[in-house]
């Protein structure tokens, strides 16, 4: 990112870009407080799935009238279930930049020993569920002989991409369209649920949590199947020693899903004149230069960008890529880091066991619906405030 | 004359000055400033404005088991670490005390040595060395065909922070109770040992009444830290597993800067302060009766 922000300084010498970077708690900390002390920055990154509250709290100016400007670019450059996770009441609120969804990363070697291989002889990631718990089946073995598993088929890496998308894949539904109560404990959400906790509990295919670091030991070459976001790719590059292979996440459920989220380019809300001339050539450029960006584990959000040779020669990219018919982002709510608190803790207990997957999702539901109606609450006495 | 007297009546303060006014502006001013705002529901997440709620928000922090949760994790953090550290820098003490001279400098040293690590580096050290593929302690203990889970089980993982805890802070409580062992003169050890006391009679006859002040200063002063407790956990478990080491203070931080909610926060805040401020008291009423 630093070198397209310098190349774009090279560039266009009356503008100049001064870039900040930092860890993404630190950053929406700061980046909040500042939208709120109005000293936001001109252009600023933000997660489409995180962008509602900034919408709500009205920081971020609406792109539209830019795109269909004199220096515009053609909406359906942009895969709609993309284009509208930064719409809100017909407005466009930010210039999505790429789309990092989960995938399947599999161990090449693991797989050839375990025969899971096609005609050629080639690593054969699986499609569906049938051969996906065939390959666990296969993967899943004791090596040093003490009767306990020591090679995984699978494992559960972050709980919140791969129990959404499991989630997403069982058809659940996570809120009402009006985002007025929580549906997190409905019966397709429970029964997706009840999978992951068999494939360690019933099955043993996947080891528990608590003895296990799961992304870590698919580094290790310990596990056959990781569903991981295409940003840790740059950690698997870096590792000579590991045959690694991206491949579209296999239909466990009953619809195709995998969860995304978006970096997407944001400008500050009261700009004007040349300021907003300058910003708006910045985000232009950063999305027509978002191959690059891509390079390092990241999907170009632009079709035409993906419909070229470069983009193709990323194979793990490419492959992730596929997905973005039926990529799911996260629910689009202001109260997402509290929403997530009750949804972790939830899949965490059911993983554990400490929980039966019902009974997890009911407490978080019931909490979640407490959520809403705390600020259901708030908005309503607001006439009543001195 | 006149001058001199009221210069030399107003000097104290006027030394004390700069360091009022950092305090003032850094300390007392936000401490006032959140009780103010405990009484508000704020969430700067809502268009809505900040509004008087009275208790509300210490009501809902009673009703809030993840209240409960937090401050049972701080508790059972406090009961484990008070013990363990004040023993354990006395027992060492006492140990580097009967070292011979040339020795004790460097015992000290090595003691000490780990409080001056920040807990940003000694937390990404210890969640290393307590990693169950391949952390340090397994490694070692896999030697022995035993492996622990010791961040990943809710019953290990609060365990396995208050021994990174006694390893990180042991150190400071340590160098005062030497320092407190150095003032008691050695003639009560010897006169006591010409009546016939042996070694243990005279540490806990002898040496520990005489320590006794010294020894709950050091354990007020620790109870205050440990209930602050945040780094340690903050760096090595995240809260995890199943919340189990959420401590009330990363409660607190996440209330406040994650969610925005920020008149919650203090309340819960000042309820951490009233906590330890009643444990302070009464300890302070001991030391003074005793």
């Amino acid at each position: 990112m630093l070198r397209i922000v310098r190349r774009f300084n090279r560039e266009n010498p009356d503008v100049h870009v001064l870039m900040q970077r930092m860890d993404w708690v630190t950053y929406y900390n700061k980046l909040f407080v500042a939208g709120l002390g109005e000293r936001a920055p001109e252009v600023f990154i933000v997660h489409a799935g995180n962008i509602e509250r900034f919408m709500q709290a009205d920081f971020i100016r609406p792109i539209d009238d830019l795109v269909i400007g004199p220096h515009g670019m053609d909406e359906k450059d942009f895969t709609e279930n993309i284009w509208s996770a930064v719409e809100k009441e017909g407005r466009h609120y930010a210039l999505p930049l790429d789309v990092h969804m989960l995938g399947m990363y599999y161990n090449k070697k693991l797989f050839r020993e375990a025969g899971i291989v096609d005609e050629r002889g080639e690593p054969r990631p699986p499609r569906t569920r049938r051969e996906f718990m065939d390959a666990l089946d296969q993967l899943t073995r004791d090596t040093d002989g003490d009767s306990e598993p020591d090679q995984w088929g699978f494992v559960y890496t972050w709980y919140r991409t791969n129990a959404y998308t499991i989630m997403r894949q069982w058809g659940g539904k996570f809120f009402t369209p009006d985002n007025q109560r929580c549906l997190l404990n409905c019966p397709e959400n429970v029964e997706a649920l009840e999978f992951c906790v068999d494939l360690i509990r019933k099955h043993k295919l996947v080891p528990p949590p608590e003895n296990f670091d799961s992304w870590i030991g698919f580094r290790q070459g310990k596990v056959g199947i990781a569903f991981e976001g295409i940003y840790m790719l740059e950690d698997l590059k870096k590792q000579e020693d590991l045959e690694y292979g991206g491949a579209p996440l296999p239909l466990l459920g009953k619809i195709p899903a995998a969860w995304c989220d978006s970096h997407t380019i944001c400008l500050q809300r009261d700009l004007e004149g040349k300021r907003l001339e300058a910003a708006w050539r910045f985000a232009r450029y950063l999305s027509d230069n978002s191959l690059d960006w891509a390079e390092g584990g990241q999907v170009p959000v632009r079709k035409s960008l993906r419909d070229t040779k470069r983009f193709r020669q990323m194979r793990v990219q490419y492959e992730f890529a596929k997905q973005i018919p039926y990529v799911r982002y996260v629910p689009r709510i202001p109260f997402v880091f509290e929403f997530f608190s009750e949804y972790e803790t939830a899949v965490e207990k059911a993983l554990r066991g400490s929980l039966p997957p019902r009974e997890a999702l009911d407490i978080a539901t019931e909490n979640i619906n407490g959520i809403i109606q705390r600020r259901e609450q708030m908005q309503t006495t607001r006439g009543t405030s001195p | 004359m006149r001058k001199g007297k009221f210069l030399s009546r107003f000097s104290g303060y006027l030394f004390l000055l700069p360091y009022l006014s950092l305090f003032g502006t850094f300390l007392l001013l936000p401490v006032c400033y959140g009780l103010g705002l405990s009484f508000f529901r704020w969430e700067m997440l809502s268009l809505a404005p900040p509004r008087f709620i009275g208790f509300g928000n210490y009501m809902e922090a009673f009703r809030t088991p993840y209240f409960w949760m937090a401050l049972g994790a701080t508790f059972r953090f406090v009961i484990m670490i008070v013990p363990l550290v004040v023993i354990g820098a006395l027992v060492v003490a006492a140990g580097i005390n009967a070292l011979p001279g040339r020795f004790q400098a460097l015992f000290r040293a090595a003691y000490f040595f780990p409080t001056i690590i920040s807990i940003s580096v000694a937390g990404i050290l210890w969640r290393w060395f307590f990693n169950t593929e391949f952390g340090l302690f397994n490694a070692l203990s896999g030697l022995a065909g035993f492996k622990a889970p010791w961040i990943t089980d809710v019953n290990w993982a609060m365990k396995s922070i208050v021994f990174m805890t006694l390893w990180w802070t042991l150190g400071g409580p340590m160098v005062i109770l030497l320092a407190g062992l150095r003032q008691i003169p050695t003639q009560y050890r010897e006169a006591a040992a010409i009546d016939g006391a042996n070694a243990l009679q005279r540490f806990f006859y002898i040496t520990l009444p005489i320590l006794r002040p010294v020894l709950l200063f050091v354990v007020v002063m620790s109870i205050i830290a440990s209930f602050q407790v945040f780094g340690q956990t903050f760096m090595i478990t995240r809260g995890g597993p199943e919340l189990s080491t959420r401590v009330l203070m990363q409660y607190i931080y996440e209330t406040a800067f994650t969610n925005y909610r920020i008149g919650f926060g203090a309340a819960m805040s000042w309820l951490l302060f009233l906590v330890i401020a009643l444990f302070s008291f009464v300890q302070f009423r001991i030391i003074r009766e005793g």
